[in-house]
């Protein structure tokens, strides 16, 4: 685990700086140095006064089992949403009003949050999980014939995840 | 769900990765983000472009999830106990009300509903809001202001 920094939280007192054994906090980018930071480590985290620091985990623990019926449900809702959004951007596409594109783009673009959350709950939570590999080695399957599919990107988050 | 995957729209395959993006970037794990990314807008470019298609048929659908769709899913989540689902349906509905409304609203106004305005949607949980500045908490998801992004007017 490292430590990351919310820069719009940090008031700059610098504690993090003073008790950092590697110089990780201490950086141009307001980041702190995930290549220096000790794993675990925490002494920033608790020094810091505002808050601003906190760890991100290296490892995610299995997700709450989901029922079928209701991953179902909300793939079913998610469908439907997908299916708005590709209206509105079509609606955005065409249109020669700039105004009425601009709402046609917010629409699309609230429409893709709803799916996007409704996918989420119905089992794509975490990227590490078991779902979402058996999501990619099936595009992977399915695009094989494809010359455009971005092939390596998705042989390269099997190995990242 | 091997089925249900093989009946995915592009648009809800390229939604599956949009969200694994954000997921990534919420761990800070850049290079996934930005793989997830690419996939996404792969399958967004591969979307063909229809003609025709109108905010009237838009409302239809919008109108349907409203009057079927989160009824039904509502029931089942709550039945399997999901709070997640549930957390998810209760402001998804919250935010498509919107959405209908915004639209009936269109269909009076038109293009006047948005003149000398701004229009923002909520990063977090799709919430719209058409005025100048946007709510310092989403009132849908209660997210501060700052994930309350702006959608700009582009000449054509």
């Amino acid at each position: 685990m490292h430590a990351v920094r919310n820069i719009r939280l940090c008031t700059k007192d610098c504690l993090c700086l003073f008790v950092c054994p590697t110089g990780a906090t201490d950086t141009e980018t307001g980041q702190i140095d995930a290549s220096k930071c000790l794993d675990g480590c925490r002494l920033c985290v608790d020094a810091c006064p505002s808050h601003a620091i906190f760890l991100i985990p290296k490892n995610y623990t299995p997700q709450q089992k989901k029922s079928e019926k209701t991953k179902q449900a909300l793939k079913e809702l998610a469908k439907s949403k997908a299916e708005q959004e590709r209206l509105a951007l079509d609606i955005a596409k065409e249109t020669t009003d700039p105004t009425e594109r601009q709402l046609a783009r917010a629409l699309a673009r609230s429409l893709r949050i709803l799916s996007e959350d409704l996918h989420r709950e119905s089992g794509f939570m975490l990227p590490q999980d078991e779902a979402t590999r058996a999501f990619l080695q099936e595009q992977l399957q399915k695009n094989s014939n494809s010359d455009d599919f971005p092939k390596e990107a998705v042989l390269r988050l099997l190995q990242l995840l | 769900m091997e089925e249900a995957m093989r009946e995915m729209s592009l648009e809800e395959l390229g939604s599956v990765c949009s969200n694994l993006a954000k997921a990534c970037s919420k761990q800070m794990r850049m290079e996934e983000a930005d793989l997830f990314g690419r996939l996404a807008s792969y399958y967004g470019q591969k979307r063909e472009r229809r003609e025709g298609q109108s905010f009237k048929a838009l409302s239809a659908l919008i109108e349907e999830d409203l009057s079927q769709g989160y009824a039904k899913a509502t029931g089942t989540a709550q039945a399997e106990g999901d709070r997640g689902a549930q957390r998810s349906l209760v402001w998804g509905e919250k935010t498509t009300k919107l959405l209908k409304s915004l639209l009936a609203r269109y269909e009076k106004q038109g293009t006047s509903l948005l003149e000398k305005t701004n229009v923002f949607v909520c990063d977090i949980c799709g919430f719209v809001y058409v005025g100048e500045q946007p709510p310092e908490i989403c009132p849908v998801c209660k997210v501060p202001s700052f994930k309350i992004l702006a959608v700009q007017k582009e000449a054509i």
